[in-house]
């Protein structure tokens, strides 16, 4: 059986990710990885509206860069309350970091330090035309909503 | 509310959503992945002829991941919470979409919207855990099966012809070999030093006879490779505990009249001088063999072990210990006589079915038994660990 190799990160990915490098990375700098990547696990799923109905009834923003290859849909907003830009050292605001669904909905959450460190893993054609794999990034942190949501007023 | 000062950014989902897997990294591995010239790693799995010759009771179907010189066992660990990979956006959503978010206009009739955002652009369900099994890996029980086994003495005909070296292909550069090995290697999940270290305690080695082939010769054949350059090297008076040219000890093997035909390959004597050569001046299996001197510590308990394989590998063909010792001896030179005691074995080689006989334990049979032994352990660390498919396998 051909062994899949797998390559370890390269510049090459970054690369090929333009939109996450000139992007500013709007999460606390903890989280901040290379190519821009983090991990968030909840508990549950989000349902998002499946592709073909969706298209259909709303239309992509016509300004968006690419709209024929992505599209965006708003789930919600992210929040570390306790979190400031002039004290990035000081790791308290981990403790405690919000995820609203929509309007009225929160999860109450906090980030971790993972026990041991993630490899982000892509799929890509090979030179010889096989499959290989690649280490996209190293995540060593991630945001984490373990509690289920909560009914909250609109803020 | 004291969240409404703090910064919000806003949260998309990406479509189409891409493919990622996530794995889970040892602090070997993270360090290799993030060190400055960072390997190459293979997923491997045996051929599925190997998978079913060499079976493994912990897994059916499994993929190893490989350093080069580590192997890890891959396991995908579902889980219950979706986990979702992030990037930075530029938030670019459509109008009517914002309500999902925020209500559409506040009292001055501006957005209420985040400047920035993230967006999910992948949800995985599984992770991939590593780990290694208690007995660790070893290539061994493959090449044992990949192998041709080669079990030609050189004082009888031999039970698989080799074929007449008059007729035998151009040798094969270290090249060539090197080439050879590697297709070897590919089915065999392992790491390649572990590869190598198992390719080598066999003297295991590949030969361009008849055919090109890979061999791993029988105890038998081994043993009578010692003898035979044993008896070369005092006949041409060559310290084989002092520095020597292989290719001298090559031709002290060779009878004279027999030159056109030699007792066994050389690739094979080659083979079996790398596996008892004082280990620091062992060349990689990559390169030739040119000069050796052997490890007397080594090279006894190798010759015993030889012996006992070769004679008395099982239960029911038992040999008398102090035959054992006798015949041991009479394998080494003179000055290594003294050194032939069972304690220099390696400990389980050998089993007593009485106490005056002895016979030899595969490695394989071995394993079995020294792995009884750490379960305690074993077993404890299961408990701590955050794996539930472990947790409960101690239970049941």
């Amino acid at each position: 059986m051909p062994s899949i190799k797998l390559h370890p990160s390269s510049g090459s990915s970054r690369a090929k990710a333009p939109n996450s490098q000139t992007l500013p990375n709007p999460l606390p700098s903890l989280l901040q990885t290379p190519t821009g990547l983090a991990i968030l696990e909840l508990q549950g799923t989000i349902n998002v509206p499946t592709s073909n109905e969706d298209e259909m009834t709303d239309s992509p923003n016509p300004n968006a860069p690419n709209p024929a290859s992505t599209f965006e849909t708003p789930i919600g907003k992210l929040m570390f309350p306790d979190y400031s830009v002039h004290n990035p050292d000081d790791t308290k605001w981990m403790k405690r970091a919000y995820l609203y669904v929509g309007r009225y909905q929160r999860m109450t959450g906090e980030v971790k330090k993972l026990p041991r460190p993630i490899a982000v893993l892509q799929r890509h054609q090979g030179e010889g035309g096989g499959e290989e794999l690649e280490v996209v990034e190293i995540v060593r942190y991630k945001i984490f909503f373990k509690s289920r949501p909560e009914p909250v007023n609109d803020v | 509310m004291a969240t409404q000062d703090s910064r919000s950014i806003l949260f998309t989902h990406n479509r189409p959503q891409q493919g990622f897997r996530l794995l889970e990294l040892t602090p070997e591995l993270e360090e290799l992945l993030t060190s400055k010239d960072a390997p190459t790693l293979e997923l491997k799995s045996p051929s599925t002829a190997l998978a079913q010759a060499v079976i493994d009771p912990s897994a059916q179907d499994y993929v190893n991941l490989c350093t080069p010189t580590k192997t890890y066992r891959m396991r995908q660990v579902q889980s219950s919470n979706s986990i979702h990979i992030l990037r930075p956006s530029a938030g670019e959503i459509s109008k009517a979409d914002i309500k999902v978010v925020e209500e559409e206009a506040g009292d001055e009739g501006t957005l209420n919207l985040p400047d920035e955002a993230v967006t999910t652009i992948a949800k995985c369900s599984s992770t991939l855990e590593l780990h290694i099994p208690p007995g660790g890996f070893s290539a061994i029980p493959f090449l044992e099966k990949t192998l041709r086994l080669y079990d030609r003495r050189n004082d009888d005909n031999g039970d698989i012809a080799m074929g007449d070296s008059a007729a035998s292909l151009d040798p094969l550069d270290a090249a060539d070999m090197q080439k050879i090995r590697e297709a070897v290697c590919v089915d065999i999940p392992v790491s390649q030093a572990q590869f190598e270290q198992g390719w080598m305690e066999l003297c295991a080695f590949v030969d361009a006879g008849e055919e090109v082939a890979c061999w791993r010769p029988s105890a038998r054949a081994r043993l009578g490779v010692w003898r035979r350059l044993v008896e070369g090297a005092i006949l041409q008076g060559i310290d084989i505990e002092k520095q020597f040219l292989v290719r001298d000890l090559w031709k002290s093997v060779l009878d004279e009249d027999e030159a056109a035909e030699p007792p066994f390959p050389r690739p094979l004597l080659e083979a079996v001088v790398r596996r008892i050569c004082v280990g620091d001046e062992r060349p990689a299996l990559a390169d030739e063999v040119i000069w050796a001197s052997f490890d007397k510590v080594e090279c006894v308990q190798w010759v015993g072990e030889t012996y006992l394989a070769a004679t008395a590998p099982v239960v029911s063909s038992a040999i008398g210990r102090s035959e054992f010792l006798r015949a041991w001896k009479d394998c080494l030179p003179e000055s290594w006589r003294g050194e032939a005691v069972l304690s220099k074995l390696t400990n389980g080689c050998y089993k007593s079915p009485d106490p005056t006989t002895i016979h030899f334990v595969e490695p394989s049979q071995r394993e079995q038994t020294a792995k009884a032994v750490p379960t305690g352990p074993a077993a404890a660390k299961a408990k701590n660990t955050r794996n539930w498919h472990e947790l409960l396998k101690g239970r049941r």
